[in-house]
């Protein structure tokens, strides 16, 4: 498939700028984003950062074919977001649907960390794709016609994971959580 | 505006509320986080190790196997086996058409004799038959 940058492109750099540039300089560019993307999506640490290392050896490989910073971004969210997929089905690991996370005992009263860890929880308990379309929209801050391009994926299919996603994480947490203002 | 207009109104505003707070609370759960200390660092090493030339360590590692002394007697020992064997097959080979040879001739001498046989025997009858018709032409 054809890879199509997002439209918000910015500055453009070279080819030449990009094989120049220290490569250690561009991890520590992008790190937190691809570490991230592997942490919410695996709810594993160590599994992220091995995941998130092969990422970035994979973009020293393909530094040269990469022809400016946005499209160096789109990349690395899409290398990382089919990585966690394979990842994930290669494991095989006890898949536990949104319907069928355990609830915890819901007190009375909350604190935002609380709130935090909880739709943490949920979020790594989605089915693989609406599980990325959230991470991407929520942690990235991505528009869903950038992310239908990097999981490509129809913008209308982007469109009813989101909705489904959110609909489902509002009731569980709300049941789980109890009376909160979120 | 009645009073199930406001209500409705109030409905909508708790609704877009709720939305604008479940966003809140997904970006704020959802953050970057710092990746591991040293992040960095381990990549640029395990970039360095792919980069480092692989094959001739591979070629050392052979070299320093052939180089081992009982590794070298068992070569040797091969060698001299199949010398062995091989000479082996050569002379079993060899006594094989030999032995082939001499069972022809022995067959085509036997058939000359054969017919050497023949010859004499049919001389002996035709004798015989003579002296037989000679004695009873005198009587």
């Amino acid at each position: 498939m054809a890879e199509r940058i997002p439209a918000e492109q910015s500055a453009e750099i070279s080819e030449n700028d990009i094989a120049d540039s220290d490569f250690a300089e561009i991890v520590r560019r992008h790190q937190s984003a691809v570490f991230s993307i592997a942490l919410h999506f695996l709810a594993d640490r160590s599994a992220a950062e091995e995941l998130a290392q092969d990422v970035f050896l994979q973009l020293h490989a393909n530094l040269s074919t990469l022809k400016s910073e946005d499209h160096m971004k789109f990349w690395l969210r899409k290398v990382t977001a089919h990585r966690c997929i394979d990842y994930k089905r290669r494991r095989k690991p006890p898949q536990v649907s949104l319907d069928d996370a355990p609830e915890p005992v819901a007190p009375s009263h909350s604190s935002d960390p609380l709130l935090e860890r909880r739709l943490q929880q949920l979020v790594a308990s989605l089915p693989e794709k609406p599980r990325l379309v959230v991470i991407l929209r929520y942690q990235e801050d991505m528009r869903a016609e950038d992310i239908a391009d990097v999981l490509a994926m129809p913008l209308a299919t982007v469109k009813s994971h989101l909705q489904r996603s959110l609909a489902m994480l509002r009731e569980k947490v709300t049941r789980a959580i109890g009376e909160v203002t979120i | 505006m009645t009073r199930m207009d406001n209500d409705m109104t109030r409905m909508d505003m708790d609704m877009n509320k709720d939305v604008k707070g479940m966003d809140d609370a997904l970006k704020n759960a959802l953050r970057r986080q710092e990746a591991p200390d040293g992040f960095a660092a381990r990549v640029l090493a395990r970039v360095a190790q792919q980069d480092s030339p692989q094959k001739p360590v591979h070629r050392d590692s052979w070299l320093t196997f052939l180089t081992q002394p009982i590794v070298r007697w068992a070569a040797l020992a091969a060698f001299a086996t199949a010398m062995i064997l091989g000479v082996h097959v050569y002379n079993v080979r060899r006594e094989r058409a030999e032995g082939e040879a001499a069972k022809q001739r022995l067959m085509l001498a036997l058939r000359v004799a054969g017919s050497k046989l023949q010859l004499a025997r049919a001389k002996v009858n035709e004798m015989n038959a003579n002296q037989t018709r000679n004695r009873q032409v005198k009587e």
